[in-house]
C-alpha cells in the first residue's frame, strides 16, 4: 500500500503491507483503512485507484504482492 | 525516418530543468518546427501570495504515464521527438515546474502535440502539489484521472 499527498498526512506513511484474503477486491482495502482513520472516508468520491502503478476500478481483486495506491485528484504541471 | 526507434527523452527530475539541453534533444535538421511548454510558479493561487510549491509522485507511475502520453502524441500527430522534463521537491515562484519540447517537420503538429502533452499530463499523470502561503498550505485541487469503473483483465504483479 503506497499514500500520497493529503492521504499519506491522514494515514501517518507512506508504505504499509496488508493482509487480505486472495481476490478481496480494492474497495475492501480502503475500508480497511477507513476504519482506522476515519477522515479518509471524506475523500472517498475524489480519489481513484491504482493496482501495480494502473489506475483501477474499486472493485479489482487483489492477490498477493499487488502494490496499490489510493490516488488524490492529480496536480501536476 | 524510423518509426521503430523513439528516442523521447522523458524524466522526473529534483535539479533544476536544462530547458536548453531538452530542446536540443529533440531538435534535428529534418525538423522545422519546435514547440515548448514552460511550465512556472506562479506567486499567486486564487487571490493568495505563494510563497513556493512542494511536488510529490509516485515516481514510478509518473513515469509510465508520461511514457504512455509520449506513446499516444507518436500515434495521434506526425511529431519527430519529445521531451518532457516535470521537477519535484521543493520549487520557488518563478522556477520551471514542467518543461516540453516536441520537434516536427512542420509547425501544426508540434503546437498540437505539446498542448495534448501539458493537458494529458495534468489530468493523469500522479503527481501533486502543496501550496505554501504566508498563512499556511493546502494541496491543490486537483483533477480526477479517468479511471476504470469495471474490473480489468489482472495483470500478475511485476
Amino acid at each position: 500500500m503506497l499514500f500520497f499527498g493529503r492521504l499519506k498526512e491522514i494515514v501517518g506513511h507512506a508504505e504499509d503491507s496488508v493482509d487480505l484474503p486472495d481476490g478481496a477486491p480494492i474497495e475492501a482495502l480502503f475500508s480497511h483503512y477507513g476504519a482506522s482513520h476515519p477522515e479518509l472516508a471524506r475523500f472517498r468520491a475524489s480519489l481513484v485507484a491504482s493496482r501495480n502503478q494502473e489506475f483501477a476500478a474499486w472493485t479489482t481483486p487483489l492477490h498477493s504482492g499487488d502494490e496499490v495506491a489510493f490516488l488524490p485528484p492529480v496536480s501536476g504541471g | 525516418m524510423t518509426d521503430s526507434i523513439q528516442p523521447d527523452l522523458l524524466a522526473l527530475v529534483r535539479d533544476p530543468i536544462d530547458q536548453d539541453a531538452l530542446i536540443q534533444h529533440v531538435r534535428a535538421q529534418e525538423d522545422g518546427a519546435v514547440v515548448t511548454f514552460d511550465g512556472c510558479v506562479r506567486n499567486h493561487s486564487q487571490g493568495r501570495r505563494t510563497l513556493y510549491l512542494d511536488y510529490e509522485a509516485y515516481e514510478s507511475m509518473a513515469l509510465g504515464k508520461i511514457r504512455e502520453i509520449a506513446e499516444q502524441i507518436h500515434e495521434k500527430f506526425p511529431v519527430h521527438l519529445l521531451a518532457i522534463a516535470h521537477r519535484l521537491g521543493r520549487l520557488e515562484i518563478g522556477e520551471t515546474s514542467v518543461f516540453i519540447a516536441v520537434s516536427s517537420a512542420h509547425r501544426p503538429a508540434a503546437f498540437e502535440a505539446c498542448r495534448f502533452a501539458i493537458d494529458t499530463l495534468k489530468r493523469t499523470v500522479p503527481i501533486w502539489k502543496k501550496e505554501y502561503f504566508e498563512d499556511g498550505a493546502v494541496w491543490a485541487d486537483g483533477e480526477i484521472p479517468p479511471a476504470p469503473l469495471e474490473t480489468q483483465t489482472a495483470k500478475p504483479a511485476s
